[in-house]
């Protein structure tokens, strides 16, 4: 029976020197975003690492389903165009995108920190912005595809279902670049976030808490002084400090061009703008907060 | 020989400390050895070679290419395997060392197979789909050596690869350093063991406190010592220790069984040869002892 410590004998098999391509940091910092995407999705992991992404795929897309259920099921009857949920709504509707990020966001950032993987990954061609790059780039590249792909059901169900696909088409055309805009945004946000809070740590558990601490308390301290601020009635600019809508706001601006009357910041002077400059102002300190993390790495 | 690494006033300081103090270095393209006790700046060396850290003074060049002027380039020849753990461990042997072959800028299909080639180069074809946090000790070791020469550096950075290995890891690992410059990597293996020097490495380099105390080749540094080394077994080495003293030889013993004669010239030696036939004893081993790189050290960097 051979000893389980031991892997073998070391058998001369020879060295070939390899005369192939040789990428440089382009390829290294691909190389890198493909590694950490695959990893957030699950690929060549064991099943449990699968579940969240799959769980989050199929939460987001039930809107749509339902939503070109009921068109069809009321096609051809008084209730034809009722609407469930509308494109707008659905950027950003599901707060399990949010809980995604805070899950899937640690998993590939905080184990390199913690298993002391960042000085092996910084002797190669790398740099500190470049792995940066590479992590934001692999949690917008999900957050994106699932708030993105949902749509497309969306969409497609609901061309199909219409009396005329084509005259859906136009008359809808102008979501085909509303959508992915609006999508880019919340998954750029949610990405930096969730990328910058795991940077601060190296426990998956400490930096998922903390996202999620960022953003709801944000929320329900913005909550209680519009509440208060506003009397109730009118929005105001301390809704500015929920994290939670303030990428909920960019899309309203995407999709309407100005805030929505729903929005906590309606009636404020000039909120669109400042809604604008502050989730500009959060990605941009987030991208500080990672850029100042990996600017020196031990070896 | 070219040299793969030449630096010129190399000077780092950290607060209060200098790491590295003006060093000049010509490293041939061969099996280094970097020596010196903890601190002594081995560490510090091989940030700069990364381009990890930027001296506070002085040059360096690593195959030809200034370190300052383009750092991500340099690292792309250089494989680097740290003292440290520093493998995923969730993740397979080959999953690992196939991502840092892509790291290093391999295509995707040539970064699995020669993770593959290298695995079995260092003994883990059988285990390479296990998962690292599975392996022992001597196993991780390996594996950290393949990912630092999976991309086919032109030269590796090895720190410490022997540490925490048993007698028999510690050969296997040594032999694959030794192997390393046979397949055309410059090695440059810092270590505070000296024997792994002495065993593998064609050119030493000594730091101590930050400054180099010596740079030349292993050979040039081991004289021989006017003296023999006569192993006889542990039976014998008391008998015949006795029996050389009394025929007037300055002899020293040592704690695993052999001993140590001081012999001027050849009428010296013929007494040991006698002695030890006359006494009957087996004779396993007569060699000149050389001086060590233990002593080169003491001489060159003494205790402070």
């Amino acid at each position: 029976m051979s000893d389980p410590g031991r892997a073998g004998a070391v058998y001369d098999r020879g060295y070939r020197p390899y005369d192939g391509p040789l990428g440089g940091r382009p390829a290294a910092r691909f190389a890198l975003y493909r590694t950490s995407l695959r990893r957030a999705v699950g690929l060549r992991r064991p099943w449990r690492q699968k579940v969240a992404p799959a769980v989050l795929l199929a939460i987001a897309v039930i809107p749509a389903v339902i939503n070109v259920g009921i068109g069809y099921v009321t096609r051809d009857t008084p209730a034809e165009g009722f609407e469930f949920i509308t494109y707008r709504e659905y950027v950003g509707v599901s707060s399990a995108l949010l809980l995604f990020v805070a899950l899937v966001g640690p998993d590939i950032v905080c184990p390199d920190r913690r298993q002391r993987v960042l000085p092996l990954i910084f002797a190669r061609p790398l740099t500190g912005a470049d792995y940066v790059l590479a992590k934001v780039g692999a949690i917008f590249t999900c957050v994106f595809a699932f708030s993105f792909l949902p749509q497309v059901v969306l969409f497609v169900g609901q061309m199909l279902v219409s009396d005329g696909a084509l005259d859906y088409l136009g008359r809808h055309a102008a979501v085909l670049w509303q959508v992915p805009l609006a999508a880019a945004a919340l998954a750029l946000f949610y990405a930096v976030l969730g990328v910058a809070a795991a940077s601060l740590t190296g426990r998956r558990m400490v930096a998922a808490a903390t996202l999620l601490g960022i953003t709801l308390v944000t929320s329900s301290v913005a909550g209680i002084i519009v509440e208060t601020g506003s009397g109730g009635g009118a929005g105001h600019p301390a809704a500015l400090l929920d994290l939670l809508s303030l990428p909920l706001q960019v899309r309203d601006l995407v999709f309407l061009g100005r805030l929505h009357e729903d929005s906590s910041l309606s009636g404020v002077t000039g909120g669109g703008a400042m809604a604008a400059a502050c989730y500009l102002a959060v990605v941009a300190a987030g991208l500080a907060v990672m850029l100042h993390r990996y600017r020196s790495v031990e070896a | 020989m070219a040299s793969i690494v030449c630096a010129r006033g190399l000077t780092k300081r950290y607060a209060g400390v200098t790491a590295l103090d003006g060093v000049d270095l010509d490293l041939p393209a061969g099996r280094v050895g970097l020596v010196g006790a903890n601190g002594a700046g081995k560490t510090t060396l091989f940030r700069l070679l990364l381009g990890l850290s930027r001296p506070d003074a002085g040059t360096v060049e690593v195959c030809g290419m200034a370190v300052s002027d383009d750092p991500a380039g340099v690292r792309s020849r250089i494989g680097y395997m740290p003292e440290h753990d520093c493998l995923p461990l969730d993740q397979s042997a080959a999953d690992v060392v196939a991502t840092f072959g892509e790291l290093g800028g391999l295509p995707v299909r040539a970064a699995r197979q020669r993770a593959s080639e290298v695995l079995d180069l260092v003994g883990l074809d059988e285990a390479r789909f296990r998962p690292v946090g599975g392996f022992s000790t001597g196993m991780r070791q390996r594996t950290k050596l393949a990912q630092a020469i999976v991309a086919d550096p032109r030269l590796v950075l090895l720190d410490e690869p022997t540490a925490g290995l048993d007698p028999s890891g510690r050969e296997e690992m040594l032999t694959l350093v030794d192997r390393l410059g046979s397949f055309g990597i410059a090695v440059v293996l810092a270590t505070h063991l000296l024997d792994d020097v002495a065993r593998v490495c064609d050119h030493v380099v000594m730091l101590d406190a930050g400054r180099l105390v010596t740079d030349a080749p292993t050979t040039s540094l081991l004289h021989q010592t006017g003296a023999v080394t006569v192993d006889v077994g542990p039976t014998g080495a008391v008998a015949l220790a006795a029996a050389l003293v009394a025929r007037g030889l300055d002899v020293t013993t040592s704690d695993v069984g052999t001993i140590e004669v001081t012999v001027p010239g050849e009428t010296e030696l013929d007494i040991v040869r006698d002695v030890v036939a006359d006494l009957g004893l087996p004779l396993h081993k007569l060699t000149n002892r050389l001086t060590s790189l233990d002593d080169v050290f003491a001489r060159e960097a003494p205790p402070r």
